[in-house]
């Protein structure tokens, strides 16, 4: 794997309160690494730090890319959470100023900016004053500056918050082209169908530290325990008699059987009643998104193998 | 320093194509034309009204002095209608006529030093001070038939000078105190010129600088700080600023002279350019410049802790009064230039620029010491200020939303 960016032990604090407790991670160039966590997780504090927008109070962040020390900034592209454009100037006067700061040839990215102008379905507003512009456009307008000047690490903080289904796929499809072209990505979300559907690895962060970090695949045969649910009018007592179940919830017809570490599925499914009323029965992993809930919640219903 | 050129640049770009901003410029100077204009206008009607009501002046005397009074009123444009008269002075107890006067002029009165004159209720006001300018030519006439030669008379009449006592070395010729008179007389505009000219660009620039204030705020409110930020550090983006209002101060002198210095040529007989490009005027614009730098550090420092303009609280409102701090002992200052709130005000950093500007116009002798502690104390400010509106600018940029408190802002001066 070609390491662009290393994150080492991590640590800042505000007032008393310590944000950041030492988190470690790398990105690879050609990847989509997420960041995820809840609300006040730190995941922000993590981003801003490795922008060089906030200070570590320790650790160490190191850019491959470069040979000495400090933020290859021209590299790295940047979408924050809280994010606004000037309104008073036009679209390709804010691009060409972001591209400016960022030391790229201005007639390229020119010939970029129309190019995803068009790509976004902006296509003859560069001469339009951002005030005009929709907070879906004004949106779109703000990722294509923050990847006009091809950047080889790119940071997006809440790419998709604000926008329509129809922008985050044409978001989502834009930063799977650039990562299959061998941008490395790192990126926060709380969007989980998104993220597991373009993630190639996360790092969940919770109370300014790791809970989970690895490949989708594995953080899912890790902490993903299988659930069976059922369609069918089968009432209690019937469904406490199924072996090798964690947990039952009840929701009239359709019940939901959690079933313990190191179960093989097809083994389980022959255990199942004759009586057992099935209209509909589906077996698969539990969802990033209930990882992420159980996690955010600290109910600790998830765990990784090995546990309960 | 390239990025901070940069985000100069394009401060510079945005203000040029913001049509605000273009009006703003031109409508300055013209509003100033404008005035002149209309300032012009109503002295000219005032001096119709004067012309309109000239003086009729009857002269009754027996001394042949008929025709130098006549040769004085043509050469100094007093508009007299002069008469001569034979009514006896004994006739005349007053004049109902208005706008007219009697002049009775004999040997006796002229022996006496008197000249018996009778003027209407109603007259020109001017018309006391045009009959003085008679005063001399009666006294050398005086003087020729007392006998006296041509020379004697030039000795007599030559006007008598108090002079500053200065001790004058023994073989120091004493025409040297005509040349320093001279010089006196030619100063007051070659101090007074460079001196505008530096006002004109010190309160240009200043006042250009306060929307340091309001730029420094919109990056918190269009939230576009953070992505600026990532590509340059928080004080390049704050020199950036600085440098971009500067500059466009500057073209607003430009214009401003431009449109003004043609103009005023043009009206005045004041040798202008002349005056202007003298080394002081080099010295004065130096102080023009540091006043800008030290209220637009403290512009950009607080600008950056306010979430919106409109919404400036107390602190924040007191700081955009303080250029006009200057405007306060401005009075006291001209009135005396060499006064206890002159000099005190040469000491503090805020009303320094200006009082140093205005002593400097005023005094014929600079005080040197005076002078170069208050400069030391204008660059000592803009280094403090620099690094204080750095440190504020580094954390306030980035917290949208809300304006900072002073306890806020204290904690990250501390930091």
């Amino acid at each position: 794997m070609n390491t662009l960016l290393t994150v080492a032990n991590l640590r800042k604090s505000f007032k008393d309160k310590e944000a950041l407790k030492g988190i470690s991670f790398e990105v690879y160039r050609g990847e989509i690494m997420a960041i995820l966590g809840p609300n006040g997780a730190g995941k922000s504090t993590t981003i801003r730090n490795i922008m060089g927008i906030m200070y570590p109070d320790s650790g160490e962040i190191h850019f491959h890319q470069q040979t000495g020390k400090g933020i290859p900034k021209s590299k790295i592209g940047y979408l924050p959470e809280e994010r606004g454009l000037y309104k008073d100037v036009k679209v390709m006067d804010i691009l060409l100023y972001l591209a400016d700061l960022k030391d790229y040839p201005l007639d390229k990215a020119k010939e970029r900016i129309f190019m995803y102008l068009k790509k976004f379905d902006l296509e003859g507003k560069e001469n339009t004053s951002v005030e005009e512009l929709s907070k879906g456009m004004s949106q779109k307008v703000q990722f294509i500056g923050s990847i006009l000047h091809e950047p080889e690490l790119l940071i997006l903080d809440e790419p998709f918050s604000g926008l329509d289904p129809v922008s985050q796929e044409v978001f989502k499809e834009e930063i799977a082209s650039l990562a299959a072209n061998g941008t490395a990505i790192l990126l926060s979300s709380h969007q989980m169908n998104l993220v597991e559907q373009m993630c190639d690895r996360l790092f969940m962060i919770q109370h300014g530290q790791k809970v989970i970090y690895g490949t989708l695949d594995d953080v899912k045969k890790q902490y993903a325990n299988f659930k069976c649910v059922l369609h069918g009018e089968n009432p209690p007592a019937l469904l406490e008699k199924i072996p090798e179940v964690d947990r039952i919830e009840y929701n009239g017809s359709r019940s939901i059987l959690h079933l313990p570490k190191g179960i093989i599925p097809h083994h389980w499914l022959k255990q199942l009643p004759d009586e057992l009323d099935v209209q509909e029965l589906h077996i698969n992993r539990i969802s990033l998104h209930e990882i992420f809930i159980d996690i955010a919640t600290d109910k600790h219903l998830v765990s990784p193998e090995g546990g309960s | 320093m390239q990025n901070s050129m940069k985000v100069a640049k394009w401060e510079l770009k945005r203000n040029l194509k913001n049509k605000t901003f273009v009006i703003g410029l031109f409508i300055t100077p013209a509003i100033f034309i404008l005035f002149f204009f209309l300032g012009s206008l109503f002295s000219d009607s005032d001096d119709d009204t004067d012309n309109a009501e000239n003086m009729t002046v009857y002269v009754n005397e027996d001394i042949g002095f008929f025709e130098e009074i006549e040769s004085i009123n043509t050469e100094q444009d007093f508009g007299w209608d002069l008469q001569t008269t034979d009514t006896p002075q004994s006739e005349i107890t007053e004049v109902d006529e208005p706008y007219t006067a009697y002049l009775f002029i004999n040997e006796q009165s002229l022996q006496e030093n008197r000249i018996a004159t009778y003027t209407s209720e109603k007259a020109d006001p001017l018309f006391p001070g045009q009959l003085q300018t008679l005063s001399v030519p009666l006294q050398v006439m005086k003087a020729e038939a007392a006998g006296l030669s041509q020379q004697e008379i030039n000795q007599l009449m030559e006007p008598i000078s108090f002079v500053e006592g200065t001790i004058q070395g023994e073989g120091e010729p004493p025409s040297n105190i005509e040349e320093s008179s001279l010089f006196d007389l030619e100063n007051p505009l070659e101090t007074l010129i460079p001196g505008i000219f530096a006002g004109i660009i010190m309160l240009s620039i200043t006042f250009t600088g306060m929307a340091i204030f309001q730029s420094a705020s919109q990056e918190k409110k269009d939230k576009i700080a953070e992505i600026i930020l990532s590509s340059l550090t928080p004080s390049e983006l704050m020199q950036g600023k600085i440098l971009g209002y500067f500059m466009l101060g500057l073209i607003q002198v430009a214009v401003f002279i431009a449109i003004l210095l043609p103009f005023a040529i043009w009206q005045t007989d004041i040798p202008i350019l002349e005056n202007l490009f003298v080394p002081r005027t080099i010295f004065f614009v130096v102080i023009a410049l540091l006043s800008y730098l030290m209220f637009a550090s403290i512009f950009v420092g607080v600008g950056a802790t306010m979430s919106d303009v409109s919404s400036a609280g107390n602190l924040q409102g007191l700081v955009m009064m303080l250029p006009f701090l200057q405007f306060v002992i401005i009075g006291p200052v001209i009135s005396n230039p060499d006064g206890v709130v002159a000099a005190v005000g040469t000491y503090i950093p805020f009303t320094a620029p200006l009082t140093l500007l205005i002593r400097l116009t005023l005094l014929d002798s600079w005080p040197w010491i005076e002078i170069i502690i208050s400069v030391a104390v204008i660059m000592l400010s803009i280094y403090i200020f620099m690094k204080l509106a750095g440190k504020i600018f580094k954390v306030g940029i980035l917290l949208y939303g809300k304006n900072a408190t002073p306890k806020e802002i204290w904690k990250w001066i501390r930091m």
